[in-house]
């Protein structure tokens, strides 16, 4: 007999502890601002917003559904691009642009589908990042439109007004701050509707077996679209607003093959198929991506002792590790597999589950 | 009687092996046609042109007087046919409850309801004291009744069963007869099985196709296939070889 915890999976109940503990967290993140000034730990949470939508919108097709896209890049890449090319070019506010991102994002998604979703495992996967690349290259090429390589930056967001007054000029980061904590929420709150709906259950029926699914009434494309269609439209949200937030896109920030798998990694580390998981994988990766650009390690191991920062191995760290981005990743990502198959979220169940019956 | 399905002259070829050739039968409604033959005969194909897993090469299903062959499974499903796989399907990361609700959520598009209607089909199966357990965990007994339960919770009017007796022990092969007898007997259900105990099919056959190397060898009552010299012959050289 396997333990019990691994056959009987527990309906998540509501205790009003964690009812308390939820409103206290969601008070705690809308009075942020009002006590942490630092520019430096908005950004901070801003990009942990980013990556907690990124997640929770590939979750959807991704996690729920089983479908492995590593191409997400294009439609992050859809929305960032939208909504900057109507802003710097055609003067059209960004919070319209955003839905323009949305309705271009939803075009790629029907026509990835279309194509990608007659394959399987491996084909699709690598499909989906074949048309991400066709996107980026086409961005590279389609200068008129895109301006290639140079990319676009913005001079001028424009002021946000509800008739005539002032609601925000976006010369803080505060605005961006409660625009990304906004949009996290909504996208954690339509995945919560999902899984609790007959959508929820249909993607995973396909998750777990197609061809049993299929046999039960579920048509494949159909759903496998609508799944796709909610997460890109996600996801495009996620490109517009990390567009206008930090100023400039080009190719290789928006539409390159490392933001899929960036995307694709907040859900293996945090736990793929769950609410929370992406939540987790998000607060897991932003500090260490973060922790890695501003050489935070290389500090830390010379405060230590361990080395120090003249010495030969402490000026290879202090000059490399800031670059070994991917390959602490891909530490990161084997660690994970290897010890934590169901991401950090499934380990702690796990755990916990196992105290309980001890 | 009405007929509910009409095989007529299905083949299917796999490159240049006739899996299923030029098989025609028909099942009329509220009846249960037992389907045998050899390991190979070609039963679960014939099972998977039925139901659209993939189209038949030639020849044409008909369900409920419409042209089924060319549909999708899930058109199928929808239109009342729903079948049970041999190779046992569950959905593993799902509960058993969840994994009914799946089948039941082709009626409806409330999760209450389905809920409900699930439990229900749990209780047919005599499952209903593991709703929660995760359909990956079970053993293979009630992996095969989990598949009956999924399958009614549909609402079929026809139900195929492909070897839900398949490793199972006596004890819980008498089960599964019982309830192939009970949902015979609450009527609204016509159903088609594939069983190799031929002391089962015997009992809970109206009548009996045999297929033989993806041909229709014979067509009967029990009585009429056990007594015929083909089927002895087949069975024997199976037997034999
Ligand atoms: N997808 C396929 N591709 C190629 N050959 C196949 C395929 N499916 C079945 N076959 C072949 O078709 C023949 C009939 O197989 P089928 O599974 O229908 O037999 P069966 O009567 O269900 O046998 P069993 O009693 O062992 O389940 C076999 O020779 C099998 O190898
Ligand atoms: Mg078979």
């Amino acid at each position: 007999m396997k333990p019990t915890f691994a056959l009987i999976r527990t309906s998540a109940g509501t205790s009003p502890v964690a009812i308390a503990l939820g409103v206290a967290i969601l008070a705690g993140l809308f009075l942020f601002p009002n006590f942490v000034q630092s520019p430096y730990a908005l950004h901070i949470m801003i990009l942990f917003f980013l990556s907690t939508i990124q997640g929770e919108a590939w979750n959807i097709i991704g996690g729920y559904t089983g479908q492995y896209s590593v191409g997400h890049a294009a439609y992050f890449g859809a929305g960032a691009y939208t909504t900057m090319i109507l802003m710097q070019y055609k003067q059209i506010p960004p919070w319209y642009g955003m839905l323009a991102g949305i309705g271009v994002a939803l075009v790629v998604s029907l026509i990835i589908g279309s194509i990608c979703f007659r394959l399987r495992g491996p084909y699709f996967v690598l499909a989906s990042i074949a048309v991400a690349e066709i996107m980026r290259l086409s961005a590279m090429n389609l200068k008129d439109i895109t301006n290639g390589a140079e990319g676009i930056l913005i001079t001028e967001i424009p002021v946000f007004k509800i008739g005539e007054t002032i609601v925000t000029d976006f010369l803080s980061k505060v605005p961006f701050y409660y625009i990304g904590l906004v949009i996290a929420l909504i996208t954690i709150l339509v995945t919560w509707m999902v899984q609790n709906s007959k959508l929820g259950y249909y993607f995973q029926a396909i998750r777990e077996d197609q061809d049993a699914a299929h046999s039960l009434g579920i048509s494949l494309p159909i759903y496998k679209n609508i799944a796709l269609a909610l997460s890109a439209i996600f996801t495009s949200l996620s490109g517009s607003f990390y567009a206008v937030y930090i100023g400039f896109i080009d190719p290789p920030t928006v539409l390159a093959l490392d933001i899929s798998v960036q995307i694709v990694l907040i859900c293996i580390i945090g736990g793929i198929g769950t609410i929370w998981g992406p939540v987790i994988g998000a607060m897991v990766l932003v500090p260490l991506s973060e922790a890695l650009r501003s050489n935070l390690i290389a500090q830390m191991i010379f405060k230590t002792g361990l080395t120090s920062e003249e010495s030969g191995i402490g000026t290879f760290l202090k000059e490399n590790l800031a670059h070994a981005h991917a390959l602490i990743y891909g530490i990161l990502v084997v660690v994970v597999i290897l010890f934590m198959p169901d991401g950090i979220l499934g380990w702690v169940k796990k755990l916990t589950a196992k105290k309980g019956r001890g | 009687m009405a007929t509910i399905l009409e095989i007529k002259h299905v083949s299917k070829f796999f490159g240049g092996l006739a899996a299923n050739s030029d098989v025609s039968f028909s099942l009329d409604e509220g009846m249960i046609m037992g389907l045998i033959g050899p390991n190979g005969a070609g039963k679960t194909t014939l099972f998977n042109c039925i139901t659209g897993y993939y189209p038949p090469s030639r020849g044409e299903v008909i369900f409920k007087e419409q042209k089924i062959s060319g549909l999708e499974p899930d058109r199928v499903c929808r239109l009342g046919m729903v079948r049970t796989w041999q190779k046992v399907r569950p959905l593993a990361k799902l509960s058993v409850i969840d994994n009914v609700m799946v089948g039941a959520l082709c009626r409806t598009n409330s999760l209450k309801t389905a809920r409900e209607l699930a439990m229900e089909q749990l209780k047919v199966v005599r499952m209903d004291n593991k709703p929660n357990f995760l359909a990956g965990g079970l053993p293979i007994g009630e992996r095969k009744k989990l598949e009956v339960a999924r399958a009614l919770a549909t609402q079929p009017q026809l139900l195929l069963l492909d070897e839900v007796m398949g490793g199972l022990n006596p004890a819980e092969s008498d089960e599964i007869i019982q309830l192939i007898l009970e949902i015979k007997k609450s009527g609204g259900i016509t159903q088609m099985v594939i069983e190799h105990d031929m002391k089962a099919i015997m009992r809970i056959s109206d009548r009996i196709v045999v297929i033989n190397s993806g041909e229709k060898l014979a067509e009967g009552t029990p009585q009429e296939i056990v007594n015929n010299p083909e089927v002895i012959r087949a069975y024997l050289g199976d037997f034999h070889a």
